[in-house]
């Protein structure tokens, strides 16, 4: 199940109180959320491992969320935040069991959509978001990549490099 | 790895409860920032003398004025980059920027109008040093606050955020330099003082970040 805007802003406003059977649900909850939220923007093995650094980082940050506003945008930018952050560490994902549905064939609803990952990637432009997928979400090597995209290898390095800036610098845009 | 359920487990028994970061308390974060650098230049430095005697230049009122409210613009975007949100524009804070060009651009013209040695003249070189000196190192009292609140938030772009401390501190700092200085041209205030801003901002945007960072 997962759980609603109200709900889930409850659940932060009693965590934030020291209520830990509440913090356990909203963890819970979160975890699935992120999960969704992941799904297809990051290679499927290290899905888990980015849900439970930004989990780690919700805790971290848990004094910055003010219950008078709605909690799904502040866990959002939480995560596109740790997902940049992991684009950008990646080096190279050895697994390549991408999921190969198209990505902006999303279902989700309007306004899970505003913040979704999808919705920054349209500031990106095509050459930049395909160099990003082919390299740093379904783990392709740079020449593999140049080799799917027809782009040559430094162009591929460049896209990467630019899509990656543009991405950081736009975390909070919806 | 752990599971997550053992990450969420681990993570319920560390919790505690939390000081929310309101907009208000960064309010008073900004309100401290300012005051702060305002007492320790009248305490060591002492006012202007037409401010003692409540003959105020309209040049000066103009200058520190702009950079005034630059530096509250800059501020109070800081305090929200503290608090992230997706639908946030971070942008505000650049129209205040650009109205404080005024100065230097009049700095500019006026002294293109006179003559480079005759700007110089004007501008108070000896004088202006030490309020870029003085000005940049006082934007460390406003800086240390911001920088505070922003470990404690969660600034989803550390450069810009560095960037905007930088800008916010420089302003104060120069703002509470300005009650000291008694200089009044626009040579001065628009070289000088204006440099003090550029100065922070140059230092915020290369120091900051790597404090900030989560």
């Amino acid at each position: 199940m997962i759980a609603d805007e109200a709900t889930l802003a409850r659940l932060m406003a009693m965590a934030q109180n020291g209520d830990r059977q509440a913090y356990a649900a909203l963890l819970a909850a979160c975890s699935q959320w992120l999960m969704r939220f992941y799904r297809r923007r990051v290679a499927p093995h290290s899905c888990d491992d980015l849900v439970q650094e930004t989990l780690m980082s919700l805790h971290q940050k848990l004094a910055s969320y003010d219950p008078e506003r709605p909690f799904l945008p502040w866990l959002a930018a939480i995560a596109r935040y740790r997902w940049v952050d992991h684009l950008r560490k990646l080096y190279r994902a050895d697994e390549t069991g991408f999921d190969s549905e198209p990505i902006a064939a999303s279902e989700e609803p309007a306004i899970a959509a505003r913040i979704s990952l999808a919705r920054l990637f349209q500031y990106l432009s095509p050459a930049q978001a395909r160099a990003i997928e082919l390299v740093k979400i379904e783990g392709l090597s740079v020449a593999q990549a140049a080799v799917a995209c027809g782009q040559s290898e430094s162009l591929v390095k460049v896209n990467i490099h630019r899509g990656l800036k543009k991405l950081a610098a736009l975390i909070e845009k919806d | 790895m752990a599971t997550t359920d053992d990450l969420i487990a681990n993570l319920v028994d560390e919790l505690r409860p939390v000081r929310r970061m309101r907009q208000a308390q960064g309010l008073w974060f900004i309100a401290a920032a300012i005051g702060l650098s305002v007492a320790v230049v009248l305490l060591s430095l002492g006012q202007r003398p037409d401010l003692a005697a409540g003959r105020l230049d309209p040049i000066f009122l103009m200058g520190s004025g702009s950079f005034l409210i630059l530096g509250l613009a800059a501020a109070v975007t800081v305090v929200i980059m503290g608090r992230p949100q997706v639908g946030t524009d971070h942008r505000g804070w650049l129209w205040a920027a650009a109205m404080a060009t005024v100065l230097p651009l009049a700095a500019l013209i006026t002294g293109i109008a006179a003559g480079p040695a005759t700007a110089l003249a004007r501008s108070a070189p000896d004088h202006g040093l030490t309020c870029l000196l003085v000005g940049s190192a006082l934007g460390l009292v406003p800086a240390l606050l911001l920088v505070a609140w922003l470990r404690r938030g969660a600034p989803t772009s550390p450069e810009r955020a560095g960037l905007v401390t930088g800008v916010a501190a420089g302003c104060f700092g120069i703002f509470a330099v300005s009650l000291y200085c008694p200089y009044n041209d626009v040579m001065h205030i628009g070289l000088w003082h204006s440099l003090v801003v550029v100065t922070c901002a140059a230092a915020g945007r290369a120091v900051i970040p790597r404090l900030i960072r989560w």
